[in-house]
């Protein structure tokens, strides 16, 4: 029940305010600008419906881990800037507690963009046939990369205790696994881009978009990568439950 | 006894901060923790309430030990940190609500305006924090502290960059506090005002030791307040 309270604290502090509004804002602008191009651009509307899901999966994705990493940088490393962490460690909170509250929030708040997302991805893949299948895939694999994320960058947080610096690995982090969309398609194809596409769960999650919209395959396709993908996320819970277990003032 | 504190040792990689205190608060004290910038004051604060740990021995706040049964403790104790920041986005109201929420005896509303009422901020409850000046942030702070209703109140510098009327109210405050509800009172501060006018009974701290502790008025026997903590702090260093 606490870490409701804590989810409550953190929601309002981020979401139901006006800075945490831009980012939906953002998000529906940005959405609205890439539907409009692929439904009335000459070159883009040509495209196969199951190509524009997939570009649409990965974007709203990515901006899960991108929110889930911020959400994360600030989660310890602010409260203990801010000098506010002091007194919620008074009360008779523990800190797995603090942390499965914040973690809660920025589920959250993927959960309010994947909404976002829905009615774009009906729009401008309608008709398509793998576009209950694709979202069903989004909601779960953008579920587990954004706990992947915030709990890896709220661990970072609370053992590095500084939000300049917790931002600035985050966003190393941001630019490393969202390299499949960053690097071309011949830096991918590298020693180096290959072995980014191995370590990194994003990788693994566009390639299962790609494997279940595009090329129709089952699930039975899939396992292999979501068992690497609920494994980071495993993995990250525990390198968070670590770390606040180890924070100190 | 309210606190023993025996062997507490604390080292920041080679900076011993606390170096084997041992000390004992009674019940209904008003117990003065002085010290110069650095002396270990917060720190012992910090271990005391379960913020950090200590390297060695022993805390024992009204019976439980506190390096093992600290929710136990955080149930019976409260503090205000030195830098105790805020949630600046809520209003008086909401902020003291939701640390109420954290402790298995919530507070209802009339709890809540009550709390507010005793520390002064009657009519305050739905201004936003980020409105408050330095020491209604200082009362606020003081009612979270309170929601519990601790036997022991730890109280870090609470004074500190207040003008001398919101030192007086917070004094006054703290006095009725004890008096009238019966709350011990862990004071530390470097302000010998503030323990010449609250505190029964006082430790100096320096260098992680304490340098002398006693009974404030025996003490004063001997010198005035100022004299004692110079001469005790000049001992400590040398």
């Amino acid at each position: 029940m606490k870490t409701i309270y804590i989810m409550q604290k953190e929601i309002r502090e981020s979401v139901l305010t006006p800075k945490g509004f831009l980012w939906y804002i953002l998000t529906s602008i940005i959405l609205s600008v890439l539907s409009y191009l692929f439904l009335t651009n000459s070159e883009l509307s040509l495209l196969d419906q199951g190509q524009m899901l997939y570009m649409i999966m990965n974007f709203v994705t990515a901006l899960g881990i991108l929110i889930g990493l911020i959400f994360g940088a600030d989660a310890f490393a602010g409260e203990i800037e801010r000098g506010t962490l002091e007194s919620l460690l008074l009360s008779p909170v523990n800190k797995t507690e603090v942390a499965m509250g914040k973690l809660g929030a920025a589920l959250i708040n993927w959960g309010i963009i994947f909404a976002i997302s829905l009615p774009y991805l009906f729009v401008v893949c309608k008709g398509g046939q793998n576009l209950l299948f694709g979202i069903v895939y989004l909601a779960i694999l953008g579920t587990l990369l954004t706990i992947t994320f915030s709990a890896f960058s709220m661990g970072l947080s609370a053992r590095i205790k500084s939000m300049k610096n917790s931002l600035i690995i985050s966003f190393f982090i941001f630019l490393l696994a969202g390299s499949p969309i960053f690097l071309s398609a011949a830096l991918r194809g590298t020693w180096f881009g290959r072995i980014l596409d191995l370590i990194n769960p994003f990788a693994d999650a566009i390639n299962t978009f790609d494997s279940v919209v595009i090329d129709n395959q089952g699930f039975g396709y899939q396992t292999g990568r979501v068992a690497i993908i609920c494994g980071y996320t495993l993995l990250s819970l525990w390198f968070l439950k670590r770390s606040v277990s180890r924070l100190e003032m | 006894m309210v606190i023993r504190v025996e062997n507490l040792i604390k080292k920041y990689d080679e900076r011993t901060a606390l170096d084997g205190l041992n000390f004992t608060v009674e019940d209904g004290d008003i117990y003065g923790f002085l010290g110069p910038n650095g002396a270990g004051k917060t720190t012992t604060i910090r271990i005391l309430t379960g913020i950090i740990r200590a390297d060695s021995g022993q805390v024992i706040i009204e019976g439980h030990d506190v390096f093992r049964e600290i929710m136990e403790v955080k149930r019976l104790v409260n503090a205000l940190p030195e830098s105790n920041g805020y949630y600046e986005w809520m209003t008086a109201y909401e902020y003291i609500e939701f640390f109420s929420n954290l402790y298995e005896e919530k507070k209802s509303k009339q709890g809540i305006l009550k709390l507010l009422d005793d520390v002064g901020l009657n009519g305050k409850e739905g201004h936003l924090i980020r409105s408050f000046s330095r020491g209604m942030k200082q009362r606020l702070g003081i009612a979270r502290a309170l929601i519990n209703r601790p036997k022991l109140l730890f109280l870090d510098e609470p004074t500190n960059g207040l003008d001398p009327k919101g030192r007086r109210d917070i004094h006054d405050l703290l006095i009725d506090l004890n008096q009238k509800q019966g709350t011990t009172i862990f004071l530390s501060t470097h302000l010998l005002d503030d323990v010449e006018r609250l505190c029964n009974r006082i430790a100096i701290l320096n260098y992680g030791k304490i340098v002398r502790a006693g009974d404030l008025r025996e003490m004063k026997g001997k010198g005035t307040i100022e004299d004692i903590f110079f001469l005790s702090t000049k001992e400590g260093a040398q």
